[in-house]
């Protein structure tokens, strides 16, 4: 255990020092990250905008903030954390590259789902929660309710590091998985609005068939209090039932790994 | 003006079997762009919800139909020359290209005009299921239709060019993939993307109306709603050819100033 948090400090380290070339980007990434908060802001204006709309789905204005709040720190986490490794696999996987991954003494898991980051997209993280906390100062939030919903948070970020890794994994097969990752960005669009904005069929798709619930909305739920408790009970054992899953997964897809040549 | 028909044959039958390859690709880039049919999600459950079933006029089924639309025409404007170019100038992979005897921006042109003919029929069928699921009701008109593709065919025309002169941006600096993001972000903001234009708040349709994006994207969707007029499609069409005439002399200018930059290797 000692040993991987040596290490994730040394990866930090070495990734830190490779973006600090690019210092100049971080302007550019900075706008990035203020042009999509201003348009997240901008849909849901829009929406609460209309004459005699107050609320969407059941939800305040508030109360959806927080859901896109809840959606830009997971565009942050997914852009920062995730994706800057997850996209290495299929490249590592088509070069041949793999093979110094898996020959190192630690988990290959461990080993490509850290080594890399994104600093230029920090910012999203600060944007997320700076919302989160805006929404939060206007709503009655419990001591309670704040713990879980930070604890609900950390599942959904567990489900959605499966998912893409899940996904990236396929890279062992096929060789062009990038795409597919883009497959789960579209879907993931629908968590910048809370589930009950949909109707009633596509709230359902998206509880049951493509957790995208679990991501913004139960979180957000837990904050304000208005979650049951079989909600807040399913989104952990999702996310560990998904981390066997992908774990399983993986050393599945190791197993049958032939390097590039062949 | 024979070997230019023969460039062109060339360019663009090797470019149609690229993209014919590369067909599985083709159709999951279509299902990430799924904005549009999110927001006719969410607005199609608000106005079921809303006293009356509508809102400012448009019921779930109408709702549905712009929705659809705006998917439909992105679809059609898709661009992804900027990233193309941010790869080939930092690489230096652009170099080859140089040395061919045209502009490399007709190469870009063939790939995507080819990649709209694998898109087309997957889109159609996608379009058909989804106006089957949501009810939405295309109009009867049949001038509507050649307008809206006009539209399209400017918007996709003036788009490219201004993704162009973004990606050109790379012999400057290595954000142009930022900027891109950014301009996108305009784009679907503007064009209608979110809501109807006659949604948003006035100073951001005051506003609106001086940039191509309504044109591009919103005015045909709501042609083929049956919401839009022949003479509003004809203003949006002029409209649309002076930015057209600004992003080519913009482009233009952009390469040429960032081509004496370029070093070959890579800037």
């Amino acid at each position: 255990m000692r040993r991987y948090l040596r290490l994730v400090r040394i990866f930090v380290g070495a990734t830190l020092s490779a973006q600090l070339e690019y210092r100049a980007n971080f302007l550019g990434a900075v706008l990035a990250s203020l042009g999509e908060v201003g348009v997240a802001l901008l849909g849901i204006s829009i929406l609460f905008g209309q004459p005699g709309v107050t609320q969407v789905g059941g939800w305040s204005f508030r109360e959806a903030l927080l859901v896109t709040g809840f959606f830009m720190l997971t565009e942050g986490v997914i852009s920062v954390f995730i994706q800057p490794n997850m996209s290495k696999i299929a490249e590592a996987v088509r070069t041949g590259n793999m093979d110094f991954t898996l020959l190192k003494p630690i988990d290959a898991q461990f080993n490509v789902s850290t080594r890399n980051l994104n600093v230029l997209r920090f910012p999203d993280l600060l944007i997320g929660l700076g919302l989160i906390g805006y929404a939060a100062s206007g709503l009655e939030v419990t001591p309670g309710g704040a713990l879980a919903a930070a604890v609900l948070y950390g599942s959904a970020v567990v489900i959605v590091y499966c998912i893409y890794l899940g996904l990236s994994t396929t890279a062992f097969w096929f060789v062009k998985t990038q795409n597919v990752t883009e497959l789960f960005s579209g879907v993931f669009g629908a968590a910048r609005f809370p589930v009950a904005a949909f109707p009633v069929p596509v709230r359902f798709v998206l509880t049951f068939v493509l957790p995208v619930a679990f991501i913004t909305t139960v979180p957000a739920q837990a904050l304000t209090g208005a979650l049951g408790g079989g909600l807040a009970l399913a989104s952990p054992l999702i996310a560990a039932a998904l981390f066997l899953g992908t774990r399983w997964f993986w050393r599945y897809a190791v197993a049958s790994y032939t390097s590039a040549s062949s | 003006m024979r070997a230019l028909a023969f460039k062109a044959r060339v360019l663009f039958a090797t470019r149609f079997a690229e993209m014919a390859e590369y067909r599985a690709e083709v159709v999951i880039w279509m299902l990430s762009g799924t904005l549009s049919l999110v927001m006719m999600l969410v607005w199609m459950a608000q106005a079921a919800a809303a006293p009356g079933g509508q809102i400012r006029g448009y019921s779930a089924p109408e709702f549905a139909t712009y929705f659809l639309s705006t998917w439909l025409v992105s679809q059609l404007l898709v661009v992804w020359v900027s990233h193309e170019l941010d790869f080939q100038i930092r690489q230096g992979t652009l170099s080859p290209q140089l040395l061919r005897p045209v502009d490399p921006m007709w190469l870009h042109v063939a790939s995507h005009v080819a990649e709209r003919l694998v898109r087309i029929v997957p889109l159609l069928v996608m379009v058909g299921l989804f106006t089957w699921l949501s009810g939405a009701s295309f109009t009867r008109e049949w001038w509507a239709y050649p307008a809206a593709l006009g539209l399209a065919a400017l918007g996709f025309s003036v788009r490219f060019l201004y993704e162009y002169a973004i990606g050109l941006l790379a012999f400057w600096t290595e954000s142009s993939a930022s900027f891109q993001e950014v301009v996108w972000l305009v784009y679907a903001a503007l064009g209608g993307m979110f809501a109807p234009l006659a949604f948003y708040p006035e100073w951001v349709q005051r506003v609106a109306v001086w940039t191509p994006f309504p044109y591009m994207l919103g005015l045909p969707a709501q042609l083929l709603a049956g919401k839009a007029t022949l003479a509003q499609a004809g203003r949006g069409a002029l409209v649309l050819l002076v930015w057209l005439a600004v992003f080519w002399v913009v482009r233009l200018i952009v390469w040429r100033v960032g081509l004496r930059k370029y070093g070959a290797v890579g800037a």
